[in-house]
């Protein structure tokens, strides 16, 4: 409380006397303009129609509402809604392709701000084929959504888990293996041949937080107005950009306890990644970010947007070999330390696996808010690997980025992302 | 429709048993004693059932009042709609002159727009509702012989033109001819829309203001005399309405003018203000449906039944 004193003089002891007048007038002015606005907008809303009447008409209400899943069950399509309004809203009339449809609502029609509703409308539907549904308010405003092709919904059920998690281990697990597999290459190479190879890592990794932000915002799009925009994505970006550094400040911590004298002449730099810690918090990155990937698909192909052709699991899984190329990186440049084939296996399951919680995930519980937050997750803690590696670099590699092998793999890195990522379209 | 008849692929796709209650609930609150209706079962008497004809006196004064109000009606359950109204109801009040009756319409605007009536008809330029918009406030006294016999659309005509009438400015004027027609149980039926989000859509599709109306309440008729309805579409937004009877036919009559031929038919389509005579002996007693034959009307609810009675 003290910082708030406005007073310029030093500061008496807070013992005496004069000083605690001081440390209650401090808390008197820190208080001051909060209760000065609680008291104006009290004010303000007790008056606040007359205030819009001195500039004209306060328009109605837009009165749409914004659609949650759809789920095409034996008994019906069931949709959730949600109010995203300032004011009350009502379901008055429900249709679908156009025509009223008999429905039912689970709790009053009348939703107040940001409640959400699911609406049951018994109806024979057709497996495969698109759908149109409206839901009109007590004011004749129709909100319309549209379903690609309606899925059955099966719930969360056996084969449907065995199935996402089979997806999930070819998107995921698999390439991240297969890419760790370069690591006796890697540690052939010379410590020029090396920092480019980890440039080309950070461009791996630039691409894939710029993918996540990207999806984030794709996915912030669809959601009401009321859930929050920018702000929500910056949330998560800057969450999981300083979880993640905590995360791998302790590995290194860990690392450096443990291994004593042992350790790699890098890692003894303190400051600077290296080794195992750098290679598990690029890991954690990329399993952040397979978990978008997997929600992605899981979320696609129950809106029935998303044929799941063997290209597409043919484009992921060659895209996420690279990711295993780029946690085979630091390993290699720790040659000293021997890396288990245990530890292997867990770096290539803390990065792969995910894409099976997310494949879940979005296959069974979707919601845009949660696919939000995990792209924006996925972003942030890719940042927060691009920004290690750079460091990494920064110390291997005195010429920085405009040495060629720094520049040149830094570019191949994001090159072959993006063709990678051309053949999952 | 959809939902009693569509297929059941999904069905036999998944192997899994559909409870089929609930699809013939759905039926019945398309097309049946569950629709969507909160009004009571009398609300339309006095837009279906016409008021009795006059017989032929010629000069005779016929002296109306036509306010326009504007007014929030409920067009299907919970769905409520700003209407601009003649005397508080879309479609207006029925109007019944005999052929040359001297019709006076009051006509007085309680709105905070111009308004005005344009009857179809014979009648002066000056009494056309064209050119003499009635301001707010203001009333004005439309005055002519009525001509020809028939069934007529009347309307509001103030720009914006498409907006005054989707609103609810409109209505049925019947001129009875001097040779006065058979006795027959009379109906008069509207046909429109309602656009409840200005999009240039209607939502919703309507016999004399209300959807689903005559489906949840079916019109009861008497097997053993004629039905004669008097037809007028006011669609707004959409080329063209029409209507089909189920498991009879009748005869059609154009304009309802006395000279135009009848022709046999169980289906006619109208453009907007067009209108014409239905007479039905129906052969069959039971429910016979009648609707729109575009589907795409019935389902939002333009759908109704004749409940015939054999009395």
């Amino acid at each position: 409380m003290e910082s708030t004193t406005l007073a310029r003089e030093p500061r008496p002891d807070p013992g005496a006397p004069a000083g605690k007048r001081r440390r209650l007038g401090g808390r008197f002015w820190a208080l001051l303009p909060l209760v000065l606005l609680t008291l104006i907008l009290g004010v303000f809303s007790a008056v606040d129609a007359k205030v819009f009447g001195l500039i004209g008409d306060n328009p109605p209400a837009p009165d749409e509402l914004s659609f949650g899943a759809v789920q095409f069950k034996d008994d019906g399509i069931f949709v959730r809604v949600t109010n995203p309004q300032t004011e009350p809203l009502t379901i008055a009339s429900v249709t679908v392709d156009g025509a009223i449809a008999l429905f039912e609502v689970d709790g009053s029609p009348t939703m107040d701000r940001l409640d959400r509703r699911t609406i049951e409308i018994p109806f024979a539907w057709n497996a495969g084929e698109p759908y149109e549904i409206g839901v009109t308010s007590s004011t004749g405003v129709e909100s319309v959504t549209s379903v690609a092709a309606a899925v059955p919904f099966e719930g969360i059920h056996p084969s449907g888990i065995l199935g996402f998690a089979l997806i999930g281990l070819l998107v995921g697990v698999i390439p991240v293996a297969l890419g760790l597999m370069w690591l006796p290459g890697l540690r052939t190479l010379s410590q020029t041949a090396l920092v480019g190879f980890m440039a080309l890592t950070a461009g791996l990794l630039t691409f894939l937080a710029l993918d996540a932000l990207f999806e984030a915002f794709e996915q912030q799009a669809l959601l009401p107005g009321a859930l929050g925009g920018t702000g929500l994505i910056l949330l998560g970006v800057a969450i999981s950009f300083i979880g993640v550094a905590a995360f791998s400040d302790w590995l290194r911590g860990r690392e450096r306890g443990s291994a004593g004298s042992a350790t790699s002449p890098v890692a003894q730099l303190s400051a600077v990644p290296s080794g195992t810690a750098l290679a598990t918090a690029i890991a954690v990155g990329i399993g952040l970010h397979n978990l978008g990937e997997g929600l992605a698909i899981g979320t696609s192909f129950a809106l029935g947007e998303l044929a799941l052709g063997s290209l597409l699991i043919v484009g992921f899984t060659v895209h996420n070999i690279t990711e295993g190329l780029g946690i085979a990186v630091p390993l290699a440049d720790a040659t000293p330390t021997k890396t288990t084939l245990g530890r292997l296996a867990a770096l290539a399951l803390i990065a792969g696996l995910p894409a099976v919680a997310g494949a879940w995930i979005g296959g069974f519980v979707y919601s845009n808010l949660l696919a939000t937050l995990f792209f924006a997750i996925a972003a942030g803690a890719a940042a927060q690997v691009v920004y290690e590696v750079s460091r990494l670099i920064g110390a291997r590699s005195p010429g920085g980025w405009t040495s060629p092998v720094v520049g040149g793999g830094f570019l191949a890195g994001i090159a072959i992302m993006y063709v990678t990522s051309l053949i999952a379209g | 429709m959809a939902a009693a008849s569509g297929s059941h692929s999904a069905h036999s796709a998944h192997g899994s048993s559909r409870p089929h209650d609930s699809l013939t609930e759905a039926a019945h609150a398309v097309h049946g004693s569950g629709a969507p209706v909160v009004a009571p079962a009398d609300a339309l008497d006095d837009l279906l059932y016409p008021p009795a004809p006059r017989p032929h006196r010629p000069g005779r004064k016929r002296s109306f009042t036509m306010v326009a109000q504007h007014r929030e009606i409920e067009i299907v359950k919970g769905v409520k709609f700003d209407a601009w109204t003649y005397n508080g109801t879309v479609p207006g009040p029925i109007l019944r002159v005999t052929e040359d009756d001297l019709l006076s319409v009051r006509f007085v605007n309680s709105t905070e727009h111009p308004h005005s009536i344009h009857f179809h008809g014979i009648h002066p330029a000056d009494m056309d509702g064209v050119l003499e918009p009635v301001d707010p406030g203001q009333e004005f006294l439309y005055e002519f012989r009525a001509r020809p016999a028939g069934v007529h659309p009347y309307h509001c005509h103030v720009p914006p033109l498409r907006e005054h009438i989707q609103r609810g400015l409109y209505g049925a004027l019947i001129v009875d001819p001097k040779e006065p027609r058979k006795p027959a149980q009379e109906l008069v039926m509207v046909m429109n829309g309602f656009d409840t989000d200005k999009d240039g859509e209607n939502n919703f599709y309507t016999v004399n203001g209300i959807a689903f109306f005559y489906a949840k309440y079916p019109i009861k008729v008497k097997r053993s005399q004629t039905v004669r309805i008097y037809l007028i579409n006011m669609t707004e937004f959409d080329a063209v309405n029409s209507f089909h009877l189920h498991a009879d036919f009748f005869r059609y009559q154009e304009n309802g003018h006395p000279q135009n031929p009848w022709r046999h038919t169980d289906n006619v389509a109208q453009i907007q203000a067009e209108r014409g005579v239905i007479e039905i002996d129906f052969a069959e007693p039971g429910m016979h449906m009648f609707h729109a034959h575009q589907t795409e009307f019935i389902e939002l609810g333009w759908t109704g039944f004749f409940d015939v009675q054999d009395a």
